[in-house]
């Protein structure tokens, strides 16, 4: 089951899944994503609609000079726009692409262990797990582990092309 | 003197003194080298060379030479160190003997120390070969490459104007010195390959300056096809250093036998294009080389029109002013800065406390702030700005190539190749250029006896020149070649349905027509229309570059491409429009006017497509913010405001809700986030700090024409996501 580095594919080996994590909320549930890939946290800031790009692109913004597009995750994952609160954007980078993902609310620094790690049960077809490294249980609370890079490179490639490549795309070994 | 080794003649060199005794000892382990039969031959042949440059050297220039020797006595231990171990390798079945060498602990132990490890130069055995040692030092390499490019880029000047004027000695040590160079440092640093070929192109250019042989004819096509064959190397080399692979170019033994050894292979004053056609016969490019029927070297006029380029190059040899190599990175994030800058002074000086405050003080310190901001700016803007003069000087090759090529006589005039412009864009303005000399030179220009026939000149004429006008650039090149034929691209065009009939259509249309992709890629144009090869290139670059292209041409007269560029990528001229709550920036270049339509201009054909009339003109009208899905935009077209876009009979107005002013914004990616978006070349910081998108109008009137192809490919994004 241990992959070594030699080996490593861009897709990151699941054992790095333990670490800090920032976590958040969006609606009533709380994610998390890695905090070596948080670049920085900015106050909610006027967005630019870009016309046809897809609907869970929001638009860009200034981030200090630079045009930098935003993401927004709820649309993302399908999940209902109750007039959401929306107060920051937590700017990610990865794999040198910067982005921002709007958010209600950031929560705290979390250290997860892998014990603490359950792999994301299936749900079937009406939820989408893709994008999830994993559970993690802490405190008697389920935060749910977002795996940033696929939800980025997914909006990168449905930007330039429809079908997503696959290889990506397996599953997570139990 | 026992026989002497290499390492003594290094240990003499680094040690001479511009003394007497110094220069004939020197002399004597030369002689002794060059014909001392251990060595091989190659090492030889450097060192006859070495003997003849050290003869020849006056008495004040020896310090000089024997740098020089230096380098040429390092390349011969490279050599002698690799057939050692070559030797080593193969069992010592070398037919000849191997030279001993006493490894003596003089300051040039250090220089040994670069060695080349199975790099064998001379590859007509077809070794293994490497284009870098192994041990090659990654960090000098890409400085070395940029180096020799730039020298190549002189020395190919040199040349064109050495071959209009013979005589002109410093064009000969500017490209001697050239090949010098880069002979010299790519033995430094071990590029064998590279060094032996500069060694022998420079011999030849040095027979050229002791007025043995005149650099004409296949001189001058040798001379050219070295640096041809050194650039090759250039980026082979760097493809290994970038770890691509090593791929020696494809006829370098062959070439290189030619330029050791020119007579022998037929190469003579006269003409001689034959012998170097067959010698690279082997290059990939070798369908399009002159074959023996070749057109006779003379096709170039003596003097005539080439004046102008002569004197364009001689000042390219002459000293340069003191300059400082700076990597784009950091030249465009300081650009961006002051990009930055210059939006943060125009939002406090616009701010309502400033401008209504009435603080005469503060005023007056943020106007002088503003001055400066300006001048920064302008001298941002100035740093990356280059002439035209290298994409001047490939044009002037290719003219000289193509002719030859077709056997016509073809003069080039090259004007105002000082014009400077954005370098981002020299790179982008390659293509173009070179797709309309093709036209020009291959299509335009006709046969000489067809040129007497009709009463011409018969040497035809490529002008090419450049000059500003209204903050633009302007690149014109026009050929008096037999103009553009209506008739064959209206049967063309019909044939390929880009169009029903030529009815109605003006002559610019037709012409336009060239450039339509479809038209021009097709192989089958080629040898009809006599225009459009790749014209659809020209465009799509040029309107990448958000410049514009026009042609005029008359029948039997010639044709014009006139090119239009903004100055400078980084900042747009741009008009910020509204759009109900939404802001864009449309390019001015691209408005031609604006005007609020009286409903009787108003129309619609099949009730659906609108259209527009102004000035007996009918043109269709697009809804930008129908186009882009804005709900609260104004829906009546006389409420609110048309642009026409667009160019020739393809104007289109543009229903925008009110124009907010024009502004220089500074033009910016929306980042990789989210890829490529159809209809905005990019974003812009605006006054109020938010994003506005810059438009790309061209894409958006094809997304209003053929929309809904492309809204069924949104809509299964949308769908996936």
């Amino acid at each position: 089951m241990f992959m070594s580095t030699a080996t490593a594919t861009p897709t990151i080996p699941r054992l790095a899944r333990a670490g800090k994590y920032l976590t958040f909320y969006l609606a009533s549930e709380e994610y998390g994503v890695e905090i070596l890939k948080v670049h920085e946290i900015i106050g909610m800031l006027p967005i630019t609609r870009v016309p046809r790009t897809p609907t869970f692109v929001r638009g860009v913004i200034n981030l200090r000079g630079k045009v930098i597009p935003i993401i927004d995750l709820r649309e993302r994952f399908g999940m209902r726009q109750d007039g959401a609160e929306e107060t920051c954007i937590i700017v990610v980078q990865v794999r040198g692409i910067q982005l921002g993902v709007v958010v209600d609310k950031v929560s705290e620094v979390l250290n997860i262990a892998e014990g603490d790690i359950e792999p994301t049960p299936s749900f079937g077809v009406e939820v989408n797990t893709e994008y999830l490294l994993g559970l993690a249980k802490s405190e008697g609370r389920v935060r749910l582990l977002l795996d940033i890079d696929r939800v980025l490179s997914a909006s990168e490639a449905d930007a330039v092309q429809v079908v997503p490549t696959d290889d990506a795309r397996t599953p997570a070994s139990a | 003197m026992p026989s002497p080794t290499l390492n003594d003649l290094a240990a003499r060199l680094i040690a001479t003194e511009a003394t007497d005794a110094d220069y004939h000892e020197i002399l004597d382990i030369l002689v002794a080298l060059a014909n001392d039969p251990a060595l091989p031959e190659g090492v030889r042949a450097l060192m006859g060379d070495a003997l003849i440059q050290w003869t020849a050297a006056p008495h004040e220039a020896r310090e000089r030479v024997a740098n020089d020797l230096q380098q040429i006595v390092v390349a011969a231990q490279n050599r002698l160190d690799l057939r050692d171990r070559l030797a080593t390798m193969l069992g010592a079945d070398e037919d000849a003997p191997i030279p001993t060498r006493s490894r003596v602990p003089t300051p040039v132990a250090t220089v040994v120390t670069i060695t080349a490890v199975a790099t064998e130069v001379v590859t007509a055995s077809g070794a293994a070969a490497a284009l870098l040692p192994a041990d090659a030092d990654l960090s000098l390499l890409p400085d070395f490459i940029a180096e020799s490019r730039e020298l190549l880029e002189h020395a190919e000047a040199a040349l064109l104007a050495l071959e209009l004027d013979p005589d002109n000695a410093e064009a000969v040590n500017t490209i001697f010195r050239a090949f010098h160079t880069i002979k010299g440092t790519s033995a430094f640093l071990s590029l064998d390959y590279v060094t032996e070929f500069a060694h022998h192109a420079e011999t030849i250019l040095s027979r050229v300056r002791d007025r043995e042989i005149r650099c004409v004819g296949g001189y001058a096509d040798l001379a050219l096809r070295s640096c041809d064959m050194i650039r090759e190397l250039l980026d082979a080399t760097q493809d290994a250093v970038e770890g691509r692979g090593e791929t020696i170019p494809t006829g370098y033994d062959e070439l290189l036998d030619v330029v050791r050894d020119p007579e022998t292979n037929g190469i003579s004053e006269r003409g001689g294009a034959a012998s170097v056609a067959r010698a690279t016969a082997a290059r990939a490019d070798a369908g399009s080389l002159p074959d023996e029927s070749a057109a006779p070297r003379d096709t170039l006029p003596g003097v005539g029109g080439g004046a102008s380029v002569a004197g364009g190059h001689r000042r390219a040899g002459a000293a340069a002013e003191p300059t400082v190599r700076v990597r784009t990175e950091r030249l465009d994030r300081l650009i961006e800065m002051v990009g930055e800058l210059v939006i943060a002074e125009s939002m406090i000086s616009q701010d309502p406390i400033v401008r209504q405050g009435g603080h005469l003080d503060l005023n007056r310190k943020i106007s002088h702030a503003e001055k400066i901001v300006r001048e920064l700016q302008d001298l941002s803007m100035a740093m990356r700005m280059v002439p035209l003069k290298g994409p001047f000087q490939k044009v002037a090759r290719l003219v000289r190539d193509l002719a030859s090529r077709s056997g016509k006589r073809v003069e080039f005039v090259a004007e105002g190749e000082d014009t400077e412009i954005d370098r981002n864009m020299v790179d982008f303005l390659g293509d173009p250029l070179v797709h309309m000399v093709r036209n020009s030179v291959d299509h335009g220009i006709e046969p000489t006896d067809e040129r007497r026939a009709a009463g011409k000149p018969e040497v035809g004429r490529v002008r090419l020149s450049a000059y500003h006008a209204s903050g633009n650039v302007v690149v014109e090149m026009s050929d008096d070649g037999r103009g553009l034929d209506r008739d064959r691209i209206v049967r063309k065009a019909m044939q390929q349905g880009l169009i029903a009939s030529a009815e109605g259509l003006s002559d610019k249309d037709v012409h336009d027509l060239i450039f339509a992709p479809g038209f021009s890629t097709a192989e089958t144009v080629t040898d009809v229309s006599g225009r459009g090869v790749g014209m659809d290139v020209v465009r799509r670059n040029i309107e990448a570059l958000r410049g514009r292209v026009e042609i005029q041409s008359r029948a039997g007269q010639g044709t014009t491409f006139i090119v239009r560029l903004p100055l400078t990528l980084a900042i747009t001229d741009g008009m910020l429009v509204r759009v109900g709550s939404e802001r864009y920036i449309v390019p001015t270049i691209n408005i031609h006017l604006s005007f609020r339509p009286p409903r009787t201009a108003l129309s619609t054909v099949a009730g659906k497509g609108e259209t527009v009339m102004l000035r007996d003109q009918v043109m269709p009208l697009v809804r930008l913010h129908r186009v882009f899905g804005v709900q609260d935009a104004v829906e009546d077209p006389t409420a609110a405001l048309l642009m026409v876009v667009g160019d020739g009979t393809q104007r289109t107005a543009l229903l925008v809700d009110e124009l907010l002013g024009q502004q220089q914004v500074v033009a910016k990616s929306l980042g990789n986030g989210i890829g490529r978006v159809s209809a905005i070349s990019g974003g812009a910081i605006l006054g109020d700090g938010r994003v506005g998108l810059i438009l790309d109008v061209n894409e958006l009137l094809t997304l209003a024409r053929f929309g809904e192809a492309d809204e069924h490919l949104h809509s299964i994004a949308r769908a996936v996501a």
